[in-house]
């Protein structure tokens, strides 16, 4: 390794003229070293998926054992932002190169979480109406509506869940994130036909395979990557 | 006929600059530095010289305090380099 790194610094300093093979290995090999550059810390990726994970089992404990806390657990998921607002800012400053791959991934995430949030509006909009209707038929026919809309709503979120993740994984060859996002869609077929337990139990599966386990991976990676360039540069 | 290759990108610092600019959206002068494993000094002078030409755009600006250059190529830069690849390649696949 450090042979060829001596070979590439006389290379570059004694500016002999190059022959066109010469040219060509150059550019190849400096395309492949741009690529090899992108390192990610999965921090937003482990917060994300250890934070939906838990909130869907604190539901199901929820539903479960019959309690509730005194505040939607959800509502975690808005207190998040702010710890992830630092994290891409700090993440920002940190990265030397920008590709392409990032500004287009920065904006799939961003219109998922917006289409997350609408997900959450309008689900929130419907239940209510829903809620309303179902009290009316209650105490019309003095029977339970055989329909229960709460269990179709985590069917809608794995399906957004899965979308930003395969891309990401696809985008960045990270076949963890790929799988992990093809694993949100199995679930979200699954769950269209499952009880609403079993949906918080597969959702909160999902966000452990799609985010969590990606995230620690790519952290390794990350910390790995970290250590070979501070031995380099000693 | 065999076109003249560009004698700008024809060096190897310059191409290498080129080749790792032309993958990426923008970088810091320090990626390029750790890339090409070229001196500040060198890598300055060849920067220059491609701005010069209009290839790269540069940005100084200040990070935390400390002076942060950012290069990017342009679509002059662009032209030329897929100008340069395409002559790299009659001149490799004509018979000599």
């Amino acid at each position: 390794m450090r042979g060829i790194c001596f070979c590439i610094t006389n290379y570059m300093e004694q500016e002999k003229k190059l022959t066109e093979q010469e040219s060509l290995n150059l550019i190849a090999m400096m395309i492949n070293k741009a690529k090899d550059s992108y390192h990610d810390t999965g921090i937003s990726a482990i917060m994300w998926g250890a934070l939906i994970a838990i909130c869907s089992l604190v539901r199901l404990s929820e539903i479960q054992f019959d309690y509730r806390l005194p505040f939607d657990i959800y509502l975690l998921t808005l207190v998040a932002i702010i710890p992830q607002i630092f994290i891409s800012i700090k993440e920002k400053k940190e990265k030397k190169v920008r590709s392409y791959d990032d500004i287009y991934l920065d904006y799939i995430w961003l219109g998922f979480g917006i289409g997350i949030f609408l997900l959450i509006h309008i689900t929130n909009n419907v239940f209510g109406e829903w809620g309303s209707w179902a009290n009316e038929y209650k105490n019309l026919t003095g029977k339970q509506a055989s329909f229960t809309f709460g269990e179709f709503v985590s069917p809608l979120f794995l399906l957004l869940y899965g979308m930003p993740t395969f891309i990401t994984g696809a985008a960045c060859k990270f076949k963890p994130m790929l799988w992990g996002g093809i694993f949100c869609w199995i679930c979200c077929i699954i769950t269209v036909y499952t009880t609403i337990k079993i949906d918080l139990l597969l959702t909160a599966l999902s966000a452990i395979s799609a985010w969590f386990i990606p995230g620690v991976l790519m952290e390794i990676e990350y910390r790995k990557y970290k250590k070979e360039q501070a031995v380099l540069n000693v | 006929m065999f076109k003249d290759l560009d004698p700008i990108l024809h060096s190897q610092l310059r191409l290498a600059v080129m080749s790792l600019l032309i993958s990426v959206k923008e970088a810091e002068f320090t990626f390029l530095k750790e890339k090409t494993n070229a001196t500040a000094g060198n890598l300055s002078v060849q920067i220059q010289k491609l701005k010069d030409a209009g290839y790269i755009d540069v940005i100084k600006q200040f990070k935390d305090n400390y002076p942060q250059t950012i290069c990017k190529i342009t679509s002059t830069g662009i032209k030329a380099f897929e100008d340069y690849v395409r002559n790299l390649q009659v001149y490799l696949t004509q018979p000599k």
